[in-house]
């Protein structure tokens, strides 16, 4: 079965998960939206928490649009817990992974998240802030961060405002086009843990603002089969194209 | 934000928060954020500042003229708001009969002595979504609304939404 980079993206954020997890994605993430779904098709046993309120909700229930706050994560769920009882599961330290998104990163995998360009009270951009981008990272024990793109205007060398940063005593995972980054336990800086089988240790290089000086990385397996089947059947409207176009 | 609303609810000056560490949010905004140390432990701590709006405006499927509120979808924070607020504006799809809250009490997510006013305004999320009564946001008045921010004309838009000429 062919596949591209959403799908490859898609794999490893299944890969994210393991049985007994409790997961959360938040707002406008339809790419861990898809992958969840498809996780929870492939019988992967986890707990599936979104800002809909809905626990569990019927994953047969395919996304139409890109917004994650459809009925399609809400109808079937089993019980309802909100975003003030998530934060405080997460808190306590009963949260295994969040996966959030960024504007830009650096190498610290400080995540901005608030702003771009100018200044807090004058941002040529402003961002959508951080409930979770700021609360999450610290509490939970495997911040999972996507990006679908991968350039030097998204992953620089220093981020001037951090919405929040990634604690020295847990893991994070950082999950792009071409790579996969991840900040060990007990380190401060993001390694590339794995290339995608479509890209090149070089090709990483060019398109990543600060200087990566790791000669050789594994490359990550494609998608399976099993994987791929999973996605095409928990989303026949191709919802996970949404946010590469 | 939510352990703001919850200080303001429950009367407190301020709130200790999980979470935040590491965030620049916490040094630019010091008339909200404070880091202080635990009187039990001596451990550091994020708090946010007490946050009681004057109003709080809530839209829901059912009330009954009383201000009793049903959620029958996802309900956020809005009872935290509710608690929180000086004062509660609903907005509800219909407005039911008190018997349907005698029915299943635990179901009233806002009781009638948070709410100051009621009003009928059945599509009222719009073109947002209210589950399960419209499942789906109406893009193309959604981007009007947002022209509308852009080119400060919100009332201009709400005039039309409300007339029914959008």
């Amino acid at each position: 079965m062919e596949y591209g980079k959403p799908e490859m993206m898609a794999a490893a954020i299944i890969r994210q998960i393991e049985d007994g997890d409790i997961v959360f994605h938040g707002l406008a993430s339809s790419t861990p939206m898809v992958a969840m779904k498809a996780a929870k098709a492939m019988g992967k046993e986890f707990t599936y928490l979104t800002l809909s309120d809905g626990v569990d909700h019927d994953w047969t229930r395919a996304p139409y649009v890109a917004s994650t706050l459809t009925e399609n994560t809400y109808t079937g769920s089993v019980a309802t817990f909100g975003l003030d009882e998530i934060f405080d599961l997460y808190c306590s330290g009963k949260g295994d992974i969040a996966f959030l998104s960024c504007l830009q990163m650096d190498k610290e995998g400080r995540i901005a998240m608030s702003y771009l360009g100018g200044d807090y009270e004058r941002p040529k951009l402003r961002g959508p802030g951080g409930a979770g981008s700021a609360t999450l990272p610290p509490v939970t024990k495997k911040t999972t961060i996507w990006k679908t793109t991968h350039d030097k205007k998204t992953f620089i060398e220093h981020v001037d405002f951090a919405t929040t940063s990634p604690p020295l005593d847990k893991e994070m995972t950082v999950i792009t086009p071409l790579c996969i980054f991840k900040k060990p336990v007990g380190e401060k800086y993001l390694k590339v843990a794995y290339i995608f089988p479509f890209t090149t240790l070089e090709e990483v290089k060019e398109n990543t603002g600060w200087e990566i000086d790791q000669m050789e990385v594994p490359v990550m397996n494609p998608p399976t089969e099993e994987e791929l089947t999973a996605l095409k059947k928990v989303d026949p409207n191709n919802i996970l194209h949404f946010e590469f176009k | 934000m939510i352990h703001a609303l919850r200080a303001g609810a429950y009367g407190i000056p301020f709130m200790p928060v999980g979470g935040m560490w590491g965030s620049d949010l916490v040094g630019i905004r010091p008339e909200f954020y404070q880091i202080m140390k635990s009187p039990f432990d001596g451990a550091e701590v994020v708090c946010v500042k007490a946050l009681a709006p004057d109003y709080a405006i809530v839209h829901v499927q059912e009330a009954d003229i009383y201000g009793n509120c049903r959620i029958l979808g996802p309900s956020y924070q809005d009872a935290l708001m509710a608690r929180a607020a000086k004062k509660t504006i609903v907005t509800a799809e219909r407005i039911v009969g008190s018997y349907r809250m005698q029915e299943e009490p635990k179901l009233t997510a806002i009781p009638h002595f948070l709410v100051q006013a009621v009003v009928e305004l059945p599509g009222g999320a719009k073109p947002g979504i209210c589950y399960p009564e419209y499942q789906g946001v109406e893009w193309d008045k959604h981007k009007a609304y947002q022209k509308a921010v852009k080119a400060d004309e919100v009332q201009k838009f709400a005039d039309m939404m409300l007339e029914g000429r959008l």
